[in-house]
């Protein structure tokens, strides 16, 4: 894709920001995040950083931002040396930071927010003053935000704003964002990325994070490689192929005939008319859902009237930008939300309002989108959460109604087996596995109560890419063996490559359900973004 | 529902972290010599002589079948009481009304007077009056919590302080003993745990708090409730997703940590001899509650680490005594040795930051707010 | 009841009132900062006891200071532990308690009485005198306090500080504020209001410490800041209704002629409202999401 073009080599070399030598970070716990990773930021340029979850992308610009210091290593600019000892010193010096995760305080107002890290700490708060400031800045930016409401009640995509008017208030040279994208729909994306280059143009420099191939490739100017901690590649934008990065982030050696179209985030093969596994003609309709209304966690309607059926042998998916109503309507139906009103039913038998092992008594399976604080106890062993929600069985009873350790133990071991779950033994606590291996210890639990059901709420986010494949090839597994499948994923192209049919949540309704081959990305993109249409029938699924 | 649960929320994660953290047993040790090192200290600024004290301590704890025997028959009860804190803190709770709850069991137990039953039954009934208004009286502040949210810790207090007052009321008023006016009717001989040790204090009450302690470790670890209750204490979330009600295992952790109170208040009526009543000022069953939250932290919170700080701490009351006689020294100390002993207690990783000590000062007060 | 009566009650309601108040008060200033101090009942006892020494030795005014010394001393520790060593807040604090009640009964008796200390007439703070009765000044301290700490949290840019380390931590230090200095600051100022409070009983209100002085009142500041919802005019609020139910069981209590209740029902009333009105209050109350909860950076 043709974008604007950096500096010539002349100028470049004089307008250098930043230097960063020999980078290495090593946690209290022994982790290695980075090692000896070196970075030069020039000024207006965009630089993307790329990598893996755990690649160290999040750690090296904690560093540079302040947040957190080296252990060994040293930045440099022109002047000189330069050490940040707090996120303030390096705002002072110029450099602000996006979190992926917003650092802005809930009750408070975007001027509050503002303010916070403005004025000294004794002088009467002049909010009015920062007031005019942020409304003069917003005009800038073409950044719109109302100022007066309490942050914890706005779209994540306007907290999103926020965040980066806080930043741009200090008036920074180099402005990192930590995958910016995750939250947005495309529409807003293109908003922020005209930003970004009106910034560029103004001589700022940006470090944009993100694990995505095709933005990584359609903003930056340049494009800077981890994996595991170490800087593995420093391209030209305009001189790489996706295959080249692709190969860069993951490092493991292809299995012979996969193409880079099977990496995460790629295109993955969307899917055609696949005829129906199980016997001929079975598509009875095992989960039904008739307008279903719940509210969210903060007071307000998160699902706003959802009607669909998932049918045996069938994968349904929900795709959407985090935050539109997937969350509560996987809650609703897994018992651990009261719905407003609606009517959910597993062949026949009412599921709404009902404890969740009332609903796992039907047969049903879910893998939460949370597993740390939902799908896994993680000072309990891995023993002891592989029987999580299946404690109360028969096989694991003994006399005088005790727990049969060996039957569990027996238990574990067997999936730790099938699964692949990588421990240093059953008896491990779960917080000392991997992120990969914990997802596949819920799943394997889950998949092993043979279940008729399963409800899989972003069942790769976080994981790496075997552990992604691992997975994805295992609900496609389910779905050969006539299991009714809810797949509800904030990865576009997961959801599409696996299922059937998709519906694509905006604002608690589906904007539309059909069979993905029948949709351009375009037409996604925008009903992702809420814009309709005006013809209603979109799709015949 | 989740914001009036924060003081308890955080600190659950922060309770596992200084409760269940590396080396638990040597966190422990070292906060037992820090406690007894910072007595030491006091003592000796108070004009005592800390080696004689320590020593007499020490005799007068563990030095004789007397002084051992003595020991368990402390420890009992604070092994009871440190249970009701136990149980309460694997749910996730505090529960710091073993204190009123010890009150209603003694005080059940002294009714028996009014029964004539034979020995043997007589006991049984006494310990299920026990263990019954100690449960009812923990009952409450679950309700309060699981229903209406309310901090457990300061309905607990309040209820020990109401308990205070009626259980004085009861015992100058109520349960009185007609011929002597400062304490309550004894429990009837019957109903008297047998003494073990012929000359000492120690009676079958040890064992029944020994077989108590036994059967909450069989159900916390061996069955589907405890397992329950420990998952819905850690995670009250992913508990409700493995179809755990974590207000029933509030509830019933409560109650049994009331049972177990109760139980520690029947103790001291029906084996504590000579008198085998409650005195008008409630001065034996007073801070049996608090005592056992110190038993409670340095046992780890496991039955059987409580066994062993039970008689840890057993043997300190025991030996106070001699501490006193011997070294003049007042057995006031013992709650001083057992404050700091619970506060170093709550910083986690005691022994990562014993290393820090010998070390490093200024990062110890962490001057970047990391540690 | 006569007029006399009732003014009566309203003194001794104010009295009452203070220890509650200034504890409540300062405490509010901890909890919006994220710190759950558990320990206040300690702090009352030690510097109650700390108050009563301190004035014996050098008069009324010096009983005061050591007191709220004592209470910055031990809130001072209770942050350090709790902040820079990541402790258990409700730990600490029940150690706090243990220790206290050990230490003074302890001191008490290496000095000679044990249980209790007397403080001489002329070593107590002197009372105002109006027509009506004696009224102690740091009632007006009380009265004051609340007012204070309100504009304070509400109106300067520290307030906001705190909020934010208390709300959200994370989003503090990005702003450069010093998380765990700020919460250290907030509860050693809690700890200074809570030492002010127990230093008064002592010295002012009732001229001697006692090993239970404290009865409860530590908890049922607790219980006033969850009722206030951390907002210092509702605690004021909460403290002179304690005040009252407290002065009305003393009156009970001492008038001769009603004798349908036993003394133990009046005594146990301020703890039974205090229930009555937490529970109450919980539900429409709303925390700082940190609160309790020791803050690293990751």
């Amino acid at each position: 894709m043709a974008q604007e073009g950096p500096p010539s080599p002349e100028t470049r070399q004089e307008q250098l920001f930043l230097v960063a030598h020999g980078i290495s970070k090593t946690y209290s716990d022994g982790t290695e995040a980075l090692k000896t990773v070196d970075l030069e930021i020039r000024r207006g340029e965009i630089v993307g950083l790329l990598g893996e979850n755990g690649a160290g992308k999040t750690t090296l610009t904690k560093i540079l931002s302040g947040l957190l210091p080296p252990t060994e290593g040293r930045v440099e600019s022109p002047q000189g040396s330069v050490q940040f000892g707090s996120p303030r010193e390096a705002m002072e010096f110029g450099i602000g930071m996006v979190h992926q995760h917003f650092a802005l305080v809930g009750p408070f107002t975007a001027t509050e927010n503002v303010a916070l890290g403005h004025e000294h700490p004794f002088s009467r708060v002049r909010l009015a003053k920062t007031r005019e400031r942020l409304e003069s800045l917003m005009e800038e930016s073409g950044l719109h935000v109302p100022l007066d409401v309490p942050i914890e009640k706005l779209a994540v995509g306007e907290q999103q704003r926020v965040e980066i008017l806080k930043v741009l208030s200090r008036d920074v040279d180099l402005l990192i964002l930590d995958e910016p994208t995750s939250v947005l729909t495309p529409l807003e994306v293109d908003d922020l990325f005209d930003l970004l280059r009106r910034l560029r143009a103004r001589g700022k420099s940006i470090i944009l994070i993100t694990h995505k191939l095709k933005e990584v490739q359609s903003i930056t100017d340049r494009i800077v490689v981890l994996r595991h901690g170490k800087l593995v590649g420093n391209v030209k934008t305009s001189d790489a192929t996706t295959e080249q990065l692709a190969r860069l982030m993951v490092g493991q050696a292809l299995e012979a005939g996969t193409s880079a179209v099977e990496l995460r985030d790629e295109a993955l093969p969307v899917r055609r008319d696949r005829e129906r596994a199980g016997p001929e003609g079975e598509t009875a309709i095992v989960l039904h859902v008739e307008n279903l209304m719940a509210r969210g966690s903060t007071g307000e309607m998160a699902v706003e009237g959802v009607s669909f059926d998932v049918h045996a042998g069938e994968i349904f998916g929900v795709a959407g930008v985090e935050g539109n109503g997937q969350t509560e309507l996987v809650e609703c139906l897994t018992g651990l939300r009261a719905p407003r009103q609606g009517r959910a039913t597993i062949r026949g038998t009412d599921i709404l309002r009902k404890d969740p092992k009332d609903i796992y008594r039907l047969g049903v399976a879910h893998i939460p989108e949370d597993r740390w604080e939902v799908g896994l106890i993680l000072p309990f062993t891995l023993a002891e959460n592989a029987i999580l929600g299946i404690h109360r069985w028969e096989r694991f009873r003994g006399p005088l109604r005790m727990l049969r350790w060996q039957a569990v133990q027996k238990h574990v071991t067997e999936l730790m087996d099938r699964f692949e779950i990588r421990a240093t033994g059953p008896n491990a606590p779960a917080k000392s596995l991997s992120g990969g291996n914990q997802q596949k210890l819920i799943v394997g639990r889950e998949l092993a109560k043979d279940p008729e059901v399963i409800v899989a709420a972003q069942p790769t986010r976080g994981l790496d890419v075997a552990s992604a494949k691992y997975i994805r090839e295992l609900l496609e597994q389910m779905r050969g063996k006539g299991r009714a499948i809810l797949l509800v994923s904030a990865d576009l192209d997961e959801v599409l490559a696996l299922s059937d049919r998709v519906a694509i949540m905006y604002e608690g309704r589906f904007m539309a359900v059909c069979a993905p081959s029948e949709l351009t990305r375009e037409r996604i993109g925008m009903l992702m973004g809420g814009v309709t249409s005006t013809s209603e029938e979109v799709c015949s699924a | 529902m989740h914001d009036h649960e924060l003081p308890a929320r955080g600190a659950e994660r922060t309770l596992r972290r200084s409760l269940f953290g590396l080396s638990p047993i040597a966190e422990s040790l070292v906060a037992a010599v820090l406690g007894l090192g910072l007595g030491a200290i006091i003592m000796a600024l108070s004009g005592f002589n800390p080696i004689l004290a320590y020593a007499a301590l020490l005799k007068g704890g563990f030095a004789s079948t007397y002084a051992l025997a003595t020991s368990a028959a402390c420890a009992a009860p604070l092994l009871l009481t440190g249970l009701t804190f136990a149980i309460c803190a694997r749910a996730g709770m505090f529960n710091i009304g073993a204190e009123g709850q010890v009150y209603m069991g003694a005080l059940a137990t002294v009714t028996l007077s009014y029964f004539v039953l034979p020995p043997g039954l007589a006991q049984i009934v006494g310990i299920l009056f026990a263990m019954t208004a100690g449960a009812l009286w923990s009952l409450v502040p679950a309700l309060l919590r699981v229903f209406r949210g309310v901090n457990e810790v300061i309905s607990t207090i309040m209820f020990n302080w109401v308990s205070h007052f009626l259980a004085l009321y009861l015992v100058a008023r109520v349960l009185v003993d007609p011929a002597r006016s400062s304490q309550t009717v004894r429990v009837p001989v019957a109903a008297r745990f047998p003494i073990l040790i012929r000359g000492t204090d120690l009676s079958y009450a040890a064992f029944a708090a020994l077989a108590f302690a036994v059967v909450v470790y069989i159900l916390l670890w061996h069955t589907a409730l405890g397992y329950e209750i420990r998952a819905a204490g850690f995670n009250p979330r992913a508990a409700k997703y493995g179809g755990i009600k974590s207000r029933r295992t509030m509830v019933v952790s409560f109650l049994l940590g009331g049972m177990s109170a109760g139980l520690a208040g029947a103790a001291m009526t029906m084996g504590t001899p000579p008198s085998y009543a409650v005195f008008a000022g409630l001065s034996q069953i007073a801070n049996l509650g608090f005592n056992g939250m110190a038993v409670a932290m340095v046992g780890r919170n496991h039955p059987l680490g409580m066994i062993a700080s039970a008689l840890f701490f057993g043997g300190l009351a025991a030996g106070a005594r001699e501490m006193q006689m011997t070294a003049g020294v007042p057995t006031e100390m013992v709650s001083v040795v057992q404050g700091v002993i619970v506060v170093t207690l709550a910083v986690p990783e005691l022994v990562h930051i014993f290393r820090i000590f010998r070390g490093r000062w200024p990062r110890l007060l962490g001057k970047r707010g990391e540690a | 009841m006569t007029w006399n009566s009732l003014i009566n009650i309203l003194f001794i309601a104010l009295h009452a009132m203070v220890p509650i108040t200034l504890t409540a008060v300062g405490e509010i200033v901890g909890e919006t900062a994220g710190l759950f101090n558990i320990g206040l009942e300690g702090i009352l006892l030690l510097s109650a006891f700390a108050g009563v020494l301190g004035a014996g030795y050098a008069g009324p005014m010096v009983g005061l200071l050591v007191g709220m010394g004592t209470g910055m001393a031990i809130g001072l520790v209770f942050s350090v532990i709790a902040t820079y060593w990541k402790g258990n807040q409700m730990i600490i604090g029940i150690g706090i308690n243990l220790f206290a009640a050990g230490a003074v009964a302890y001191t008490m008796v290496v000095l000679g009485q044990p249980g209790y200390r007397l403080l001489s007439f002329e070593n107590r703070l002197p009372m105002i005198r109006t027509p009506a009765g004696g009224l102690s000044p740091v009632i007006f301290v009380a009265l004051a306090a609340p007012f204070l700490v309100y504009w304070f949290l509400r109106r300067t840019r520290a307030g906001l500080i705190l909020k934010a380390a208390g709300e959200a931590p994370e989003a503090a230090d990005v702003a450069g504020i010093n998380v765990n200095r700020v919460r250290l600051l907030a509860t050693t100022f809690g700890g200074m209001l809570a030492g002010l409070a127990g230093a008064y009983m002592s010295v002012s209100w009732i001229g001697s410490a006692t090993k239970e002085l404290a009865a409860g009142r530590g908890f049922i500041a607790l219980a006033i800041v969850v009722f206030s919802g951390l907002n210092p005019m509702l605690a004021l609020a909460g403290g002179i209704i304690y005040g009252v139910f407290q002065s009305l069981a003393i009156w009970i209590k001492n008038t001769p002629g009603i004798t349908f209740l036993p003394w133990q029902v009046f005594d146990m009333l301020p703890y039974v409202v205090t229930l009555v009105v937490v529970t109450g209050a919980i539900g429409r109350v709303r925390f700082p999401k940190a609160l309790g909860q020791p803050y690293k950076r990751e």
